[in-house]
Parts: structure tokens; C-alpha cells; sequence
């Protein structure tokens, strides 16, 4: 805890704006549990958390669920370039832990930009044959769209700047960062 | 499919990697959309996107930084979009291109995959990733440093005034010519 407190404002200073503070967060996330709790009221849902910066956020809309949910986590590897990667492809780091086969599942993601992982996931989840596959995500970054995606459940559409906090991170920090920043610019430009 | 592919610009290649990994299938300027005739009806302008992601139907052309580079790909981009009303084209600008750079954690490449840098893209030449068969564009020579580690200039020169030689700039299109020559992308 003292850490926390010692460290927090250190990280705040790191961010030029907040884009979508604490508390428009948790109102966006119990709209979106609400949402959901309604179109799925009359089956169950299993919630499916890409790690890791969707973590907050899903921990956050399963409570704001009023219905019983199941939930699973999968990580998939980013793209680090040909330098990082010996396969070249992408891969399943942490696969579904039990068979979403049959069941209405909806995938909770922190933020969809370029689409391409979402993409990827889609393809790979429509083939374990579920009844429905939907999805919700946090943040909408439509300028880099490559893949078009469409969010069943979106919280916020948000301009194309490099943003933390909320589970997002810059080289794995910020993510424990409670609202949603803009990172200062100078910060990833001169590293 | 990268590895076949002779790529006009350092962040082409990048884009086709990104796309190998995610599995997404892609044609590099498959198609040549004319925008602009004479009035005997010549082609006089006319318009390749970089990628056509044919899943997705969608054709993808990626832009440097360069102001007027992407002045005149808007005004291309809209003439194509008034032309073929039904062709989807993503217009990728340098600044997204390197934030997605920034974004897998390619510091590196999101300052050397920019404009002309990107073109030159002289630390890419260290990487195995990446052959390149011939400069893109004639590289101002660098003054090279070959003292030894420990090793004593035994006369000191005095400091000469650095000219910056001036050479005519190419046009676009024979930038575009060379370059497609220069960059052969090869998978690790």
C-alpha cells in the first residue's frame, strides 16, 4: 500500500491528459453490464478475458453482470517483429480452459485498434463452435482499423493517441493506472 | 509470401509481416486503378494501393510522413473513392503506422520506418529479416570511423567545413522505381 502511494503519482505525471476518468469508467462498465445482463437474461454467458490489459475491465463488468457468468481467460503473443518472434505467426499462449462449444460466449477486450488480434481470435474461437460469439470492448481506436470489427457492446471511441492506465500498458507499466491517460508524447519518442 | 515480395518502403514490409503473423492473407499492388485521363483518353494519373486484404476485401495504402507526399494521396484517394465508389481503401498514415510500431514495442522501427528514413533504412541493413539488393536512393556518404579501439590518430587534422553536397531530386516516380527494386523482405 505505501508502495502504491509512492509510486502512483509517479506514474500520474507520466500522463499528459486523462482521457476517461475513474468515474466515467465505472459508469460506462454498469451501462455495459446492464446491457448485457438484459440480452442474456434468459441463458448464461461466458465471459472470455484476452489478457492482459483487458483484466480491470473484465474484472470490473463480470460484477456489473446481474446474472450468473462463467468466465476464461486466453492470451495470445503480439507481434514484436521478426527480431522477437522464431515462428512468425501467432500464437496461443494460454488457451480456454474448459469448451465454450454450444454456449453464448462474449469476448471482453481493453482496447481494439488495428482489429487483427480480435481477428485472429474470432477465427479461432467460431472454430470451437459456440452458440453465439460476441463482443465488448472498453475502447474503440478506429483510425488504425485494418480489420472491421463489430463491437456488440463499446464503451468509448477514442481519438488515436497512446494511451494507458485501466489495464493498458507502455512496456507493461501504467496498467494499474485507475482512469485512462494519454501518455506523454516525449516519453515513448525518446526511448 | 513476404519473403517474395519487392517492397517500395521499409514499412511496407513491416505491414506484410504484420499481416503474415495474424494470418491474414495479402496481395501487394495487385491492381492499377486509373483516376485521371487526357482528353484523348489516355491514363495520365492513375492509382495502386500498397495491399489488398482480400478476406477482408479492403485495399490498404500506407503514407510517410511527408506533408506533401500526403496531400497528394488525399486528393488521389479521393478521386479514387469518387471513381469506384465501391473499392474500400484504408489510408494508413505514417504517424499510425509508427504508433502501431510503438504499440508491439518496436521502438526502433518507429523512428527508422518514417519517410525517407524508412527508404534508407541503413540499421535494417544489420538485420537478418531484411535483404535489401540495391539502395533505394543514394546514400550521402557517412564519414566512416575505422580507429580501433585504443588506437591514436597520430596527426590531428584541423576541422573542415562539412558541404552538404546537393544532388537533383528524383522524381516520385523513379523514387518509387528504385525503391521497389531495393527492398526484398525475407522471413527470419
Amino acid at each position: 500500500m505505501v508502495d502504491q502511494q509512492v509510486r502512483l503519482p509517479a506514474m500520474q505525471a507520466d500522463v499528459a491528459e486523462v482521457l476517461i476518468t475513474e468515474e466515467q469508467i465505472r459508469d460506462k462498465v454498469r451501462e455495459l453490464g446492464g446491457r448485457i445482463t438484459a440480452d442474456y437474461r434468459s441463458t448464461s454467458v461466458t465471459l472470455v478475458s484476452v489478457l492482459k490489459g483487458s483484466l480491470p475491465f473484465m474484472a470490473d463488468l463480470m460484477r456489473a453482470i446481474e446474472m450468473p457468468v462463467q468466465i476464461d481467460l486466453m492470451e495470445v503473443s503480439s507481434y514484436g517483429g521478426a527480431s522477437t518472434e522464431t515462428s512468425g505467426l501467432v500464437r496461443i499462449l494460454k488457451d480456454l480452459s474448459s469448451s465454450i462449444e454450444g454456449k453464448d460466449v462474449l469476448i471482453v477486450e481493453d482496447i481494439i485498434d488495428t482489429g487483427l488480434t480480435l481477428n485472429y481470435l474470432l477465427r479461432y474461437l467460431r472454430g470451437k463452435n459456440p452458440r453465439s460469439l460476441r463482443i465488448c470492448a472498453l475502447l474503440d481506436k478506429p483510425a488504425r482499423r485494418l480489420v472491421e470489427i463489430h463491437i456488440d457492446y463499446l464503451g468509448f471511441t477514442i481519438p488515436d493517441e497512446f494511451v494507458v492506465g485501466y489495464g493498458l500498458d507502455f512496456g507493461e507499466y501504467y496498467r494499474n493506472l485507475p482512469f485512462i491517460g494519454v501518455l506523454r508524447r516525449e516519453l515513448y519518442e525518446t526511448t | 509470401m513476404t519473403d517474395q515480395t519487392r517492397f517500395a518502403h521499409a514499412s511496407e514490409a513491416e505491414l506484410a509481416r504484420i499481416l503474415d503473423y495474424y494470418g491474414v492473407h495479402w496481395e501487394y499492388e495487385p491492381r492499377t486503378f486509373p483516376i485521371l485521363w487526357n482528353t484523348d483518353g489516355k491514363v495520365v494519373e492513375s492509382f495502386s494501393p500498397d495491399f489488398f486484404l482480400s478476406e477482408l476485401e479492403i485495399y490498404v495504402e500506407l503514407t510517410t510522413l511527408k506533408q506533401n507526399l500526403v496531400r497528394r494521396k488525399n486528393r488521389k484517394l479521393r478521386r479514387l473513392r469518387e471513381l469506384y465508389p465501391d473499392i474500400r481503401v484504408k489510408l494508413f498514415y505514417g504517424k499510425d503506422f509508427r504508433a502501431l510500431m510503438l504499440k508491439y514495442g518496436r521502438f526502433d522501427l518507429a523512428a527508422s520506418l518514417s519517410g525517407l528514413e524508412g527508404q534508407l533504412m541503413p540499421e535494417r541493413l544489420a538485420q537478418p529479416s531484411l535483404a535489401i539488393a540495391i539502395p533505394a536512393v543514394p546514400v550521402a556518404e557517412a564519414p566512416i570511423d575505422t580507429a580501433q579501439p585504443g588506437s591514436v590518430d597520430p596527426v590531428e587534422k584541423p576541422a573542415q567545413p562539412v558541404k552538404p553536397a546537393r544532388r537533383a531530386r528524383p522524381s516520385r516516380g523513379t523514387r518509387r522505381r528504385r525503391g521497389r527494386r531495393a527492398f526484398i523482405a525475407e522471413d527470419s
